[in-house]
């Protein structure tokens, strides 16, 4: 794994399914009038006789998917994850889910990643996919990670959505990374707490971690990029080994990973205590940047660390999380 | 502040491009296009037919609230000090139109649903027996291929809902690249007229042009829709030749160069 602050990359899902399209003819490239910020203007440059305008009709883009994979195409579908989840979610479930097409849903933007406000914040879209039978819910935090997942997605026999964050893509795991899409990934293993995040906010649950372990927390960190079918196995393993849980989310905390995972624990009842880190059932709001939002709706580095702090009970002040410093084209978390 | 009265509609519609420039200066891009592709037809509705007290206004696009910001303070609804606070954090102007957007009845930021909203209010308008009330509703031609649109129009018509104004701003643009490139949209009036609404097909940069069709548009007891002919570029000389409709790239040197051209238009 490499350190903070990340090196970055621009459009690693672009070049990833340009190179998936090459080797499978039956891929098509659909887009809901975002075609640049999904990254797909690579696929329209260099396979345009698969790309297809669907223009700012969602709803028509994927009823029309569904029908094109009942043919034989896999469509891959991009727009941003609001525009993918909230208003063409009957025409998900009818035409795409009940008859469990191979149509992969790519929503951009998750989050308060986005300054422009509730309309464009993609707060709920694990939940409403999460909640829907036979699709397959996907939320890399990566590009190395974006990079494998892509070909293993291409064989899944139903619906997947696939959650993306836009623009500069941090470089976190190593070239040999191995995605799964059966196992969850544990980063490292404690014995006091389990900070299970997973996306962009992977990045501020490892600096949590160190800050916690430099101040005596043993922490284990899961990255959990596949919510649905969640790895249960890996949860309750981890969770059995440790007094607490935090989960880390750039979502509401209502049904999106932390729901997943305080389900797991409360089936198998485990009874530890979770805090769910992530937007407390609140629509954020536009601002100037992101990082703002991150800050203001307490999604911080910090903030996972003061979690962390007041659920296991310890004594005087949280330990202080130093900025790391990034330079232009670098990442580091809020 | 200048009075209404004072104001032609093309210095006002100035204005409100001066406005915009300025309010998207600090970001260095954002929404100006629409405010300049619009600012004729928020110009003429807000000096000669758009009355708060009485009427509705619904801004459909939230992109386009830029716009409806920059000519609220001639009638009175916002003060001009607060439109340098536009997309900054924290900021009661957000970039995107939201629910908390001052000077409007509704906005929002998911293309497509406006129409709908003003066809609620209209219908609450004849069920609250609140005669002479307008609705205006400020519409963009990328969001006619959103389905909504349709469904709204069928139903306006259907229950004639005379006192409903569309003022659609047909500026070809979409995020990626002109609207006749991704979705035939035309003819844009000849699908208005065939679900039964009166439709006048004007230049959106000429005031006098643009006040005869929404006054006929207001006289028809049809529900109607005024297609404004517009460019994203239009008053604005120094703007390159391929400066995005959308999302205008603005850095200081620009922006510097647009306040310069406005303001000696305005002296």
């Amino acid at each position: 794994m490499l350190k903070q602050p990340y090196p970055t990359v621009m459009k690693p899902y672009g070049r990833a399914l340009v190179n998936l399209a090459r080797e499978r003819p039956e891929i098509l490239c659909l887009s809901g009038d975002l075609t640049r910020q999904t990254e797909v203007d690579l696929f329209q440059e260099q396979l345009p006789e698969r790309f297809i305008h669907a223009g700012m009709a969602e709803a028509n883009m994927i009823s029309m998917a569904g029908a094109l994979a009942r043919r034989g195409f896999l469509p891959f579908v991009h727009t941003f994850g609001v525009f993918a989840t909230r208003r063409p979610l009957d025409q998900i479930i009818n035409s795409v889910a009940y008859p469990r097409l191979p149509v992969r849903i790519v929503g951009f933007m998750p989050g308060v990643s986005s300054p422009g406000g509730p309309s464009h914040q993609a707060i709920d879209d694990v939940a409403l996919m999460r909640a829907i039978p036979n699709m397959t819910v996907i939320d890399v935090a990566d590009a190395t990670q974006i990079r494998a997942a892509l070909p293993a997605i291409a064989d899944v026999p139903g619906p997947v959505y696939l959650r993306l964050k836009r623009g500069e893509i941090p470089v976190i795991f190593d070239e040999d990374h191995e995605f799964s899409l059966t196992r969850a990934q544990p980063l490292t293993a404690g014995s006091d707490l389990a900070v299970i995040a997973n996306g962009m906010m992977l990045p501020s649950a490892i600096s949590a971690a160190d800050a916690l372990a430099d101040a005596g927390v043993s922490v284990s960190v899961v990255n959990v990029p596949v919510i649905k079918p969640l790895d249960t196995e890996t949860i309750i393993r981890t969770v059995s080994g440790v007094a607490a849980v935090i989960t880390v989310e750039n979502h509401s905390v209502i049904g999106g990973l932390g729901s997943a995972v305080a389900e797991t624990i409360a089936e198998a009842g485990l009874g530890r205590p979770q805090r769910r880190v992530g937007l407390r059932d609140t629509f954020a709001e536009g601002a100037r940047t992101a990082p703002h939002l991150f800050r203001k709706y307490r999604l911080g580095t910090q903030d996972i660390v003061d979690c962390a702090w007041e659920l296991l009970r310890r004594e005087g002040p949280p330990p202080q999380v130093p900025a790391v410093p990034a330079a232009e084209g670098e990442y580091a978390p809020v | 502040m200048t009075a209404l009265n004072e104001l032609t509609t093309a210095r006002y519609a100035d204005l409100i491009r001066l406005r915009a420039v300025r309010m998207v200066a600090p970001h260095g891009f954002g929404y100006l296009g629409q405010a300049l592709s619009s600012a004729e037809l928020f110009a003429t509705l807000y000096a000669g037919h758009y009355d708060p007290g009485r009427d509705s206004l619904v801004v459909s696009p939230g992109h386009y609230i830029i716009a409806a910001f920059a000519a609220a303070p001639e009638a009175g609804l916002l003060d001009e000090e607060a439109l340098a606070t536009y997309g900054f954090d924290d900021s009661a102007l957000e970039a995107i139109g939201t629910e908390r957007s001052p000077a409007v009845d509704l906005t929002g930021g998911s293309l497509g649903m406006g129409l709908s909203g003003a066809v609620g209010f209209a219908l609450a308008d004849r069920l609250q027996d609140r005669a002479g009330a307008r609705v205006f509703a400020v519409l963009s031609d990328g969001e006619l291929e959103e389905g909504q649109v349709w469904e709204a129009a069928l139903f306006a018509a259907h229950h004639r809902l005379g006192a409903l104004t569309v003022l659609l701003d047909a500026n070809d643009s979409q995020v990626d690249g002109p609207v006749s490139s991704i979705t035939t949209v035309e003819p844009i009036a000849g699908k208005w007229e065939s679900f039964g609404w009166a439709a006048f097909d004007v230049d959106g940069h000429d005031p006098a042009v643009l006040d005869t069709a929404l006054r006929a548009a207001v006289a028809d007891p049809r529900p109607a829709v005024v297609i404004a002919r517009t460019s994203t570029k239009h008053g604005l000389s120094v703007l390159p030749e391929g400066a995005d409709g959308h999302f205008i790239k603005l850095p200081a040197a620009l922006a510097e160069a647009a306040i310069r051209e406005l303001e000696a238009r305005l002296a």
